[in-house]
């Protein structure tokens, strides 16, 4: 009988990561980056996808305004026909499709974890709910026990 | 009896579980919202209304007008969103929620990315630097954020210029910008219409 409420409680697990883990999937569709595009575009599509993974805002920003720079070395360096802008942008744009990545395996990384979490404290309380409500005459009979040791101890 | 206890155990167990999840779901689910973006233009006195500083619509050569967009995203990702300014006359086609004016020559554009629930202010300093004559219309050139632009529609005395403001969106799909932001089903423009007179 054990075995079985034991394999039981497995498959239901089981069920619950598998459910997790398509959740998951589904967000990496987006993660496919043409290698054609402009290193700004690939580190906007990087911050994008860290933005969906649920990233915090406050780096979400802080990844922004390294974008809105490397676009400002970018137009600066068509306007002024300049390497060293077209470099500065290139570098940062890099950098921060880096950083975006390192973001969006941490905010995914949470959210299995909060995931996880939240699931396996719904199992263990449905398994308390559970044995709560099939054994209450049990503390029913407790409560009296502990009322009738007082009653003799007075 | 221990098997039936058992077998309600599993029941109520399987049952209290799916509960659970369920809020655990619930909770970890996003809110619904629903997408969009907003904008406008606003004058140098920080307002949507007295773009010319009390000279109701007339634009003499030489005068600066500092202008800015203000664009909220509201689209549930940070995006990268380019402004796109025209300049036409009274008998120009504007654009409209589905189709941008681009029977009407670009005069430029500026881009930035917004992170999402957050404003981005693009700045739009323009003036007149001289005027031309063309058979009976006149074409303007123009500063537009410091950078020199040669209109090639011209107007009836000068009268009735329209400048057009297009909010263009990154569309990672197609790897390009396109007119407007992702509504639900299909993509929504939001166009801006100035008009002024050049004397």
């Amino acid at each position: 009988m054990r075995f079985r409420l034991a394999g039981l409680l497995g498959i239901l697990l089981l069920c619950i990561s598998l459910f997790s883990i398509s959740r998951q999937d589904d967000y990496g569709l987006s993660t496919q980056v043409d290698s054609a595009r402009s290193p700004l575009v690939q580190a906007f599509v990087s911050v994008q996808e860290a933005d969906l993974q649920g990233a915090s805002p406050a780096q979400i920003s802080q990844l922004a305004y390294n974008l809105n720079l490397a676009l400002f070395y970018e137009e600066n360096a068509i306007r002024l026909g300049s390497n060293f802008y077209a470099n500065q942008s290139l570098e940062l744009s890099n950098s921060t499709a880096v950083q975006a990545h390192r973001v969006a395996d941490s905010a995914r990384a949470q959210t299995v974890f909060d995931q996880v979490s939240a699931y396996s404290l719904a199992v263990v309380a449905g398994f308390g709910s559970a044995l709560l409500v099939l054994e209450f005459h049990r503390l029913n009979d407790i409560a009296r026990k502990i009322r009738l040791r007082r009653i003799r101890l007075e | 009896m221990v098997q039936r206890r058992l077998i309600v155990f599993i029941l109520l167990f399987a049952s209290f579980s799916l509960i659970y999840s369920s809020i655990a779901y619930y909770t970890l689910s996003r809110p619904p919202a629903q997408e969009f973006m907003a904008w406008g233009v606003f004058s140098a006195s920080g307002s949507l209304s007295n773009y010319f500083s009390g000279s109701e619509a007339n634009v003499p050569a030489g005068k600066s007008l500092s202008w800015h967009f203000a664009v909220t995203n509201r689209m549930g990702s940070i995006q990268y969103v380019q402004v796109v300014y025209r300049l036409g006359n009274n008998t120009s086609i504007s654009p409209n929620a589905t189709v941008s004016g681009e029977a009407v020559p670009q005069l430029g554009n500026s881009s930035i990315f917004i992170p999402n629930a957050q404003t981005a202010l693009v700045n739009f300093t323009w003036s007149i630097t001289s005027r031309t004559s063309r058979g009976g219309l006149i074409l303007l050139n123009m500063t537009i954020n410091g950078k020199q632009v040669s209109t090639s529609v011209g107007a009836v005395g000068g009268q009735k210029f329209r400048f057009f403001f297009e909010l263009w969106t990154f569309d990672v799909a197609s790897d390009s910008f396109q007119y407007g932001y992702k509504g639900q089903n299909y993509r929504v423009g939001v166009p801006l219409t100035v008009w002024f007179n050049s004397v």
